[in-house]
Formats: C-alpha cells, structure tokens, sequence
C-alpha cells in the first residue's frame, strides 16, 4: 500500500471508517496465516502470532485432538511418568489466545493461489502460511521394516501409541530377554535420545528383569554426548547395555518380523523387542507441497525460516534443513518464536529482534542423574551455525547432576506451558 | 500507545487472567482500527523511531525465556523472573556473561545478548506483573 496524504487524511474521517468497518466485517483487513501442524513448532507459531491477535487471523489445523510430547516419553517407557501426563490439547491456544483450531487433515497447499485444502473442511485462503510437518520415517531404507511391520517393531519416534506399544512389549519381555534400539544415521530428530532411551529401559529392567540386555545397533560411529552417556551406563547400568557402532556390524540392514531377527551388515541378532529407529527425512506434507530438497530436508531462510522453494510458506521444526542446529523440541520451539516474529514484522510493521536462536536438552541418565547443553545460535551464510556450545562434563557432582533432574522437571512445565498455554 | 503495543505483542499474557484477556481482546476489536490507524499515522509522521520500541524488543526477547521461565510467577524447578528489579536483573545477567554465576544454560543465553538487549529485558520483566498463579 502506498501512503498518500489523502488516504492518511481519510483515516481521521468518519466517512473513512465506515468503509473500514465494511471491509472489517468482511474480513478483508485482518492479515490471515494459517498454520498447518499442531506440534511444538505450530503450536508455538500459533500461539505468539495470536499474542497480536487485533491484527491477525491465525487458524491451526491439525488432525488430532490431543498432542502428545516426544521430549520425556522416555520417563514413560521407565515407568516414571504417565502417558496422559505427556499429552496437551489445544483448548487454551483458542479460548486464551483466538487461534482457530481446526482439526482437520492438510490435503495440499497452493503456494500460487495462497490456499491450504483440507480433507473435509473445503479451503482457506492464506497470507503467509507456516508448515511444521514434523519427521517421515524412510521406509525403504531397511528391509522388511514398513509401516504395517511398525506394530511388531515399534519405532516409537512419534510419541503416543507406538511409545505405549513398546513399552507394553517391555513389560511383557521375559526377564533375560534382549531388546535392541536401532539409532539412526544422522540427523534425525532428537540426537540424545536413542541413547537415554537405553538408560531408562535399564533402569526399568534393573528393577524388574535385571537379567536383561540392551543392545544399540547404531548406524553412526559416534553419537552425541557419548562420554556421559557411556560413563552412565557403567555407574547405574554395568554389564546391561552394549552399543555396537556402525563400523563394527555395518548398521541394520533388515529386519524379520515373524522372527524378530535383525540384520547387519555381518551378523544375525534374535531379538526379544526391537525398537528400529529409521532414518528420516521432512514430514510427508513436506515432500507432497515440494518444501523439501534432495536431502529430504526443507531449505529455509535462517532470519525468516521462509521456505527456499516456496515463497510465502515458512517452515519450522524437526522438519527443516537446520545447519548445526539439531532436530529438538527446544530447538523448535526457538524457530517457531523467530518465525512467528518475522511474519509479525512482514505483516503488520513490527520492528523485530535479531532471531535468538538456542536449544538445551536435559538428558535423564537416571532417576537423580540428568545432563543437558546449552547452545545459541546465529545465522550465517543462508545457515546456521552454532556460536557458544555448553555441555555437561563426566565426574560432574551428584549434587549437580540432582539440580539438573530438577530443573528438566520444571522445564517441562514452563515450556509446555509456552507451547499450549 | 504504549499499552496498546504492550497488549499486541505481549508474549507473557498469560500473566492475566482469562477474564481479563478476553476484555483486552474485546477493547481491542472495537478500538483496534481506530488504534491501529493512527499509530499508522504516527510511524509516518514520526518516521517509525521511539514508539514503544523498547517494549516490542523486550517482549520479543522475553519470549525467549520463556521456553524455561513461566511469566508468570511460577517458580516451580525454575526461578520466576518476573517483576524483578531492572538494576538486580541486569547485573545478574552480567554474572552469567562473565561465568561469575555458574549456570550453562544461563550462560549461553546471556552470551547471545548484547547490552541493550538485556537492558530491554530487565524493563519489560520488571514491568511483568507477578501474582496471579492460575493454571
């Protein structure tokens, strides 16, 4: 829009607000952004553009009625945490703050006509929209494993009834039994947790069936924070868990489901429960609305987390081609703020912040042993790179490691609360 | 004005009750074009510098925080920051920075802010109000 002094002066007139009125009631002034994806980074977008919510329409679709969280399912395969504590709705994003929730599936976007279609729910029209399609799994990367084979060998990647189906399977493993975790090539989406997986399945069996092992047939040769991890393993779990590197067995290459046989490159596990963690790439609505490149990944805009490939659409999450920034709820939920930020500023004249971009992960070793990092970001070269990088250290005091239990619990709380209200 | 911009762009809302929230709203769809053209107006004339920019960047960086620190005065495995003294804020802040105070996290936060940033923060958290504790 171009400022004339006559339209400015037209603000001031009774007449000009009237006919601002009329294209009020029909909609015409309020900018429309449509957010299709009800996890952390969506959830998150929604709810800091709604903050402005005098100016914007902010609608979220999502099919499921209920979000449950990734981040501390772990807690729930220990035994530590319930399901249902994990699980947030989106009634406060609507009632606290106007977002439009629609529960619906995103059939296709047309980044030309500015539409988002749904499956039952007809069109809506958009101004910029967001995408946060989380991870698809690469069904084709390990033989045998496809979908239907994910209701013998769970993945539980996505939180919710694959974590409850694993952790019904523990349950019912015979004490002495093996339970192998297939970690994935990098990057996947949260780089510690195959691995505290591992601590808290042990420590769920070192009460309950302390006869039995943990194998990780990894695909990488070396993995995040591998030195407190492997410390940790030989302090609360000694003897339980081996983890076999990708050199050794040359990573899974197939899978039985009848037999609950796994193999590598060179060997034949028989296994009792298998967990495969396949490689992954964008979410699928990704792949359909072409957001996503070669690598699988969305190539963004690190100062607007626009999509490369499809202007007007912005991208956030697990989904995206982050540089250094790894695949986290943390992560994500930062993105989602910058995101948010910059659609404010492009469509209502904010003037915004430089993007502060962080994650920390507080990893659970055990019950009373936690770690995390800490890292900020910036923006460089069209990528981003990590700036500071704080982690937590081997022979850390008890005292110390007890504080970061703590802390990852009411971290918890703040930051669902900062996603879903 | 202010309080307009404040309201728009408030990250820590849910610092106010629901009931309260929804009049804010309601004020705001009547009075929100009105509002939002004059201050309109007043970017042109004053060429969009000093208004309320601080509070703007302030909530902006506050939304940072809260991916760990409610604000909304719970402090439930992790300090509440708001309504803190502006001066105690940002020397605490500095204590991050140098490593004096001893937190990772905290660390690497105040590493990425610059003075002013922080300066920002420690005017908009101070100004948080610190007492409803609804759920």
């Amino acid at each position: 829009m171009t400022w004339t002094r006559r339209k400015f002066g037209c603000f001031a007139g009774a007449g000009c607000l009237a006919a601002l009125g009329k294209r009020a009631a029909r909609g015409q002034v309020h900018a429309r952004v449509v957010v299709v994806g009800g996890g952390v980074g969506g959830a998150t977008v929604a709810r800091y553009l709604a903050a402005s919510a005098a100016t914007l329409d902010v609608t979220l679709v999502e099919p499921k009625e209920r979000y449950t969280t990734c981040f501390f399912s772990n807690f729930y395969l220990a035994g530590l945490r319930s399901l249902e504590s994990l699980s947030h709705g989106y009634e406060k994003l609507a009632q606290q703050y106007g977002v439009k929730v629609i529960h619906d599936t995103v059939t296709t976007i047309d980044p030309v006509a500015k539409t988002v279609a749904l499956q039952v729910g007809g069109k809506l029209n958009y101004d910029r929209a967001v995408v946060a399609p989380g991870i698809a799994f690469k069904f084709d990367a390990i033989e045998g494993y496809d979908e239907p084979a994910t209701q013998v060998l769970p993945h539980a990647w996505n939180a919710g009834p694959q974590t409850r189906l694993l952790r019904e399977q523990l349950e019912s493993m015979e004490d002495g039994g093996v339970f192998a975790i297939a970690a994935p090539p990098d990057p996947f989406r949260c780089p510690p947790g195959p691995y505290e997986r591992a601590c808290l399945v042990a420590y769920y069996f070192k009460q309950f069936k302390p006869r039995a092992k943990i194998i990780i047939l990894d695909a990488k040769d070396t993995f995040f924070e591998q030195d407190l991890f492997q410390d940790a393993w030989s302090r609360h779990y000694p003897g339980m868990i081996e983890w076999l590197p990708g050199q050794f067995t040359g990573g899974v290459k197939s899978v039985d489901v009848k037999t609950r046989m796994i193999k590598t490159a060179g060997e034949t596990f028989k296994v009792s429960v298998a967990n495969i963690i396949p490689p992954q790439m964008a979410g699928e609505l990704a792949q359909r609305v072409g957001l996503s490149d070669k690598s699988g990944w969305c190539p963004i805009d690190p100062m607007t987390f626009e999509s490369k490939l499809q202007p007007g659409i912005h991208v956030v999450g697990d989904a995206i081609g982050s540089g250094e920034m790894p695949k986290s709820a943390f992560a994500t939920n930062s993105q989602a703020k910058a995101c948010a930020f910059a659609i404010l500023a492009s469509l209502t004249g904010i003037e915004r912040t430089e993007p502060h971009l962080f994650n920390t992960c507080f990893t659970i070793l055990a019950p009373n042993d936690a770690v995390s990092d800490a890292i900020n970001f910036k923006p460089e070269a069209g990528s981003i790179k990590i700036k500071d990088i704080f982690v937590s250290q081997v022979g850390e005091s008890d005292e110390l490691r007890r504080d970061v239990v703590r802390a990852a619990d009411g971290w918890y709380a703040a930051f669902t609360h900062d996603v879903f209200g | 004005m202010t309080a307009v911009w404040v309201a728009l762009f408030d990250a820590g809302s849910e610092a106010r009750s629901a009931a309260k929230h929804r009049r804010t709203a309601k004020a705001l769809r009547v009075g929100e074009i009105i509002v939002l053209f004059v201050a309109m107006g007043m970017l042109i004339l004053t060429g969009n510098r000093g208004m309320a920019e601080g509070d703007s960047l302030g909530a902006q960086l506050a939304a940072t925080c809260a991916s760990c620190h409610r604000l909304d005065g719970h402090d439930k495995g992790i300090p509440s920051i708001v309504g803190l003294d502006q001066k105690e804020f940002v020397d605490v802040m500095a204590a991050f920075k140098s490593g004096q105070r001893s937190s990772q996290i905290m660390h690497a936060i105040a590493l990425s802010l610059n003075d002013g940033e922080i300066a920002a923060l420690a005017a908009y958290l101070a100004a948080q109000p610190t007492g409803t504790k609804q759920r």
